[in-house]
């Protein structure tokens, strides 16, 4: 009897220990730096990413191993704007999220969170973050759009545009996503049928479009329109640039899509609208699917003198959501495609993250590159030698975006 | 109609049961000379080899004797043991009561001896606890809070009266668990019947088995069962109570019974609860409007009102020739809840709410010795309850109470949705003593499940298009062996069979079927000194609601497999006094699971609901212990420790090549350490003769535990790595008793010292909460 006496007290005794030994750490192992990783790690249902600060991406390695913010939701997005970082919760039905940070000693800390419904573009306007939320339901014809005001952090206006008469074809206008460009926000979009199984299909696969909005009050003042390309960008995705000269670039991935077969006659291309206009350059066109052998872009990255890192996918890799895992640089004056040397081969790569980081120096580009053994690197990509070379090793998780932010 | 099938079975066992019942025959009842039944005694006529075990009511019966003068042998541990003389005349039902005095001498080497009900329970080979329901009648609680101090058990509660539960047992919860009342399944009773509605004085005893669940409750429970016992101890009786307090709530229990001397039975239960649940919760709030945003704002809660009414209704006979119990009865009840946040408080809701109602007639059949040593148990039910769920608000509400109108899809996901599972049920159940030491058992359980619905806001609703049915039948046959005080074994197989008719979006049927074993085995050292073991290979089913959908929370996932797991308990427990006066009982339990298959719930893609999906493999290893001490009889305390480690053993996740990081991780979201601890001091005679005053003081305490994977992200203050913090809850109870028992005055205060505390991530649970009980209780005993 008195052994089991014993044993029942050894095993509380233990179960104590253990428990207690399981917290307390107070030396931290979080990492600090101006560099903002987000990291999503495989089977982590509720946990969007882990927000993880780092000094620098050009070598070592770091982990989601008791290190990083934890973000919640199943997708987040991330933007740098004002000093203060943002990060987006994106649920369909669930109601969106803005949570903001500051980098201060190196270390992200919370500023603000508060709920907003779930959109599907962001970007920074002025000293504001413009939401809006695109109905993708004819019935309804309505666009809710939110001005934040990244100094109070309120909500310092909203209101409505109307998707359907941008196209006034029947069909109702998707922005792929909106950019200030000089004092007015430009909408790229798409235009979809928005009912039954046909939701993001459209009747209309030729044609780009971008609405032009007065800011801040939200007026559809013209719509520029092109018949050379299909849309603007694609769902989720920048398709706009704006170069050191004020001129402004768009890339069409040519993915419309109509019975989810794609549709569209035009190639994947780039164009442009000179600065001070608001039409496109009908003497600029960049066959991009010529200059890269049937290849279309997916994404790209703007780093500074003309020159832009690019994902493309092959024609037979090619979807409406694909997002390309081959790297090139284009240069939009040139109007040449190279592809970069030094990545690892395309069936080893699980992903390419899509939100990255450039010094703008014209030259340096860091991305993601994830592999399918469930960890990534983050690859320094040399626009003026088309090399990318290995950098920071990240382990437990996928990265989604690499962002940066000097600390307070 | 195999529901139809199994009526007619028992009409007609009844008719023939009632032609064969000419022999004469011995009934009656073993009470003690405070007039309580006295369950488990043998009732022996000397000089013959004709015996019997009294059950749970104190009855016995012994059939085919032949015409003659006996001597009858009554035998309870507790009691002393007592003889009768009596003549059996030909063709005559004899009928002969006996009240047997306690042993005192007994009572005074070991406490423990003179046990109740639910400590025989406890002295089973299978790893089970036993709650003595009664010791709670003058408390508020409800069965699932009652369950919440048992070892192993953590009950974890989304807010206030009615709010979303989840027991976990060993680590164990949600549907791996199954819940019986009277033997009987309640997997299916809908919203308005469920463990944490059902106030506690509607039991008599609570048994919660762990990892091993016997045979007889026929059922494919992977973790465990909690059997829900329920009263019919007195015949003739009323017990009835109220209760008042915080945030407005009030709930009155109502139980009675009237039996007549011929055997005619009418048995009532009825119960309600009411609460407004507008208690303060700490919250980060914003305005709708501005986004203003205040992180640590106290607000009280505004769209949580909840309320239950439920009937039980039984009429029918006892005690006749034809069958020991033959009821027929309906539970009716309906139930409204407000829903004011989604799985987090973050989201937070001023129109969602659900409503349900439960209609369910059922038969009760239950007759010993049919034929010598075999007993046969009936029971049958349909539940023809509607549930509701109604979200048509188009906007946002923020937690200031503010609305803002958007949009056009509700609140949450618009629905107006309206539907019946048509749960039925039909069990019986055969046992056959071939010795006053052997036995075997016989059981089937079948059930079904038909959902037919619509959603008036959203006719698309996939959850009602085409057929969405199971039926689902559980076989199994155990042999048990028991020889009173020394050792006791059981053996048991179960064969489960499913059948689903899936269509519509996810179209696709499927049967499946699974064998499962075990063995529960118990060696008494002495009579106080017991150790067990006990082992199964348990299968469970994937829920109707796990493959079609809950309508409300949960998408469907149609191809979702069985789950398995291999389960190993050991267990010892002591009981021992020192100077008489100082009693002690201390339990010690290790448990091991290893389950493949894994069925858990995770968020969809979209977060907004939860799916139900299969992990490669999940294993627990973990341990509790219990401590008893009782000084005479005034004073009384426990405390309760458990210990557990569930680790992810899924190697490989989906679309990756590589070890997954989360390999050998501890589980997130899961308890892993807690205990209660409880004293309670009985003063007799306070005031006036029979008057009686007890106080009590319950802790819960319970350590922090992550939401998500441990492994992953910094655990520093300024991390926010999501935990669920401790936590430490008081509550304290004051009883005064008059008359013997009669009335009660109960004054408790739960939740004393207003802590914030959370069982689930962020959804606070009241802070400190005022109730006053009262209760009558009268029972009037027939049998002398």
């Amino acid at each position: 009897m008195k052994t089991i006496l014993q044993k029942t007290a050894a095993a509380l005794a233990m179960a104590i220990v253990v428990s207690s030994c399981s917290k307390d750490e107070n030396e931290t192992t979080a990492t600090r730096g101006d560099f903002i990783l987000a990291v999503t790690p495989a089977a982590s249902t509720g946990v969007a990413d882990y927000l993880i600060n780092t000094p620098q991406l050009e070598s070592g390695k770091i982990s989601t191993e008791e290190n990083g913010i934890e973000q919640d939701g199943t997708y987040r997005y991330y933007v740098t704007h004002n000093g203060k970082f943002f990060s987006m919760l994106y649920g369909q039905q669930n109601p969106g999220a803005v949570t903001t940070y500051e980098n201060i000693n190196g270390k992200l800390t919370k500023k603000s969170n508060f709920r907003t419904e779930t959109v599907q573009a962001f970007a920074p306007v002025n000293d504001d973050l413009l939401l809006v939320k695109i109905p993708r339901n004819i019935a309804n014809p309505l666009a809710n759009w939110y001005r934040v005001n990244t100094n109070s952090l309120l909500i310092e206006g909203e209101g409505t545009v109307d998707v359907h008469t941008p196209s006034n074809n029947g069909e109702s206008a998707f922005f792929s996503w909106i950019k200030q460009v000089g004092n007015k926000v430009y909408a790229p979009y798409f235009s979809i049928v928005a009912s039954g199984d046909e939701v993001f299909g459209t009747n209309h696969p030729d044609g780009a479009w971008i609405a032009v909005y007065s800011y801040p009050g939200m007026q559809l003042e013209k719509v520029i329109t092109d018949d050379r390309t299909s849309f603007i960008g694609r769902y989720f995705t920048d398709g706009l640039a704006v170069v050191e000269n004020g001129d402004v670039y768009a890339f069409s991935a040519s993915v419309a899509i109509k019975n989810k077969v794609l549709t569209s006659t035009k190639p994947s291309a780039i164009t442009r609208l000179k600065a001070g206009t608001d039409e496109f350059d009908r003497s600029y066109f960049f066959d991009f699917e010529a200059a890269s052998g049937g290849m279309n872009i997916t994404n790209w990255l703007y780093i500074g003198n003309n020159n832009f890192i690019v994902n493309a996918t092959t024609r037979a890799e090619k979807g409406n959501y694909t997002i390309g895992k081959n790297i090139g640089i284009v240069n939009v004056v040139n109007k040449t495609f190279t592809k970069v040397d030094g990545l690892p081969p395309v069936d080893q790569i699980y992903s390419i993250t899509n939100n990255n980081y450039t010094p703008k120096d014209g030259r340096y580009g860091y991305i993601g590159v994830n592999l399918k053994e469930g960890w990534g690197y983050i690859y320094k990509i040399d626009a003026s030698t088309h090399t990318a070379t290995q950098g920071l090793k990240v382990e437990g998780g996928v990265i989604t975006a690499v962002q940066y932010l000097k600390s307070k | 109609m195999q529901i139809n099938k199994f009526l007619l079975t028992g009409v007609l066992c009844a008719l023939v049961f009632s032609i064969k019942a000419q022999a004469q025959n011995l009934s009656g009842f073993v009470k003690s000379n405070r007039g309580e039944p006295v369950p488990a005694a043998t009732v022996r006529l000397q000089n013959s080899s004709l015996w019997t075990i009294s059950d749970h009511d104190g009855h016995y019966r012994i059939k085919n004797i032949k015409p003659g003068t006996y001597i009858l042998m009554i035998k309870a541990i507790g009691f002393k043991t007592q003889e009768k003389e009596l003549s059996i005349e030909s063709g005559k039902e004899t009928t002969l009561n006996v009240a047997l005095a306690e042993s005192t001498e007994q009572m005074e080497t070991v406490t423990v001896t003179g046990r109740t009900i639910a400590q025989e329970t406890n002295r089973q080979a299978f790893n089970v606890t036993a709650v003595d329901a009664r010791k709670l009648y003058n408390t508020t609680l409800d069965i699932s809070s009652a369950l919440d101090r048992v070892a192993g058990v953590r009950v974890r509660e989304s807010g206030g009266v009615g709010s979303n539960f989840n027991l976990s047992l060993n680590g164990f919860s949600g549907n791996h668990i199954r819940y019986f009342i009277d033997g009987i399944p309640m997997d299916n009773f809908g919203s308005s019947f469920q463990i944490n509605n059902i106030p506690i004085n509607v039991a008599d005893r609570v048994e919660v088995y762990k990892g091993v669940v016997p045979m007889w409750l026929g059922s494919d429970a992977l973790g465990g069962a909690v059997n829900i016992v329920t009263s019919d101890r007195y015949r003739n009786y009323v017990d009835a109570s109220y209760s008042y307090g915080s945030f407005n709530t009030h709930r009155s229990v109502i139980n009675a019974a009237v039996t007549s001397k011929n055997g005619f039975t009418v048995q009532l239960n009825a119960f309600q609860n009411y609460s407004d649940n507008d208690y303060k919760v700490k919250v980060e709030a914003w305005d709708i409007y501005t986004g203003a945003f205040s992180p640590a704002a106290r607000l009280r809660r505004f769209h949580d009102t909840y309320h239950n009414e439920t009937l039980i209704a039984n009429i029918g006979v006892v005690d006749k020739s034809y069958a020991d119990k033959l009821l027929l009865g309906i539970t009716l009840g309906q139930n409204y809840k407000e829903i004011q946040t989604g799985a987090r408080m973050e989201a937070v809701f001023g129109g969602r709410h659900r409503r349900g109602n439960i209609i369910m007639p059922s038969l009760k059949y239950k007759k010993t010795n049919i034929a010598k040593g075999l007993d046969l148990t009936i029971n049958a039910n349909y539940n023809l309850g509607t549930e509701r769920n109604i979200d048509t608000l188009n906007g946002n509400f923020d937690w200031y109470g503010s609305f803002k109108p958007l949009g056009a899809n509700g609140e949450s996901g618009r629905t107006l949705s309206k539907y019946k599972n048509n749960n039925g049920l039909a069990t019986a159940m055969l046992n056959y003593r071939i010795s006053e030491t052997q036995s075997i058992a016989l059981s089937n359980v079948f059930s079904t499940f038909n959902r037919k619905g619509r959603d008036a806001a959203n006719p698309a609703n996939d959850a009602f298009q085409g057929k969405k049915k199971t039926d689902k039948n559980v076989l199994g046959l155990g042999y048990s062996i028991d020889v009173r005080d020394k050792w006791s074994a059981t053996i048991f197989g179960k064969y489960i069979y499913q059948n689903i008719i899936n269509e519509g979006k996810t179209a696709g049927n499927s049967s499946m079927n699974k064998i499962g074993y075990g063995t529960a085995v118990t060696y008494f050292v002495t009579p106080n000194l017991q150790l067990k073991s006990s082992y199964e290979l348990t299968n469970r089913m994937p829920e109707a609601n796990e493959i079609f959908g809950d309508v409300e929370n949960q998408n469907a996932n149609p191809g979702l497999r069985p789950e398995k797991s291999n389960n190993l308990n050991l267990g010892a427990g002591y009981g021992f006094s020192v100077n008489t006066n100082n009693n002690f009982y201390v339990a010690a339990g290790a448990v091991y699971r290893r389950s493949d298959d894994f069925i858990y719930n995770r968020l969809d893609i979209n977060q907004a609901r939860l799916i139900a999906d299969n992990r490669e493999g999940v294993s627990t290893w973990g341990g509790d212990a219990e401590v008893r001490y009782s000084y005479k009889d005034w004073l009384s305390a426990g405390t309760t420790v458990t210990y557990q480690f569930l680790r992810n053993l899924q190697k490989y996740e989906p679309e990756y090549t590589g070890v997954s990081p989360l390999y050998r991780d501890q589980m997130p979201n899961i308890p892993y350490f807690f205990g209660n601890g409880d004293v309670s001091v009985s003063l007799k005679n306070v005031g006036r003769k029979n008057n009686s005053l007890t106080i009590g003081y319950n802790l819960l305490y319970v350590h922090a535990f992550w939401l998500y994977w441990p492994s992953r992200g910094a655990k520093d203050a300024d991390a926010e790595k999501r935990e669920v913090a401790q936590q430490l809850s008081h509550d304290v109870n004051f009883v005064y008793s008059l008359a013997g028992g009669r009335y009660n005055v109960a004054l408790e205060c739960k939740n004393l010292t207003n802590a914030d505390l959370y069982d689930n991530f962020s959804l606070q649970k009241p802070g400190r909460a005022f109730y006053l009980n009262l209760r009558y209780f009268f029972n009037k005993n027939n049998h002398n």
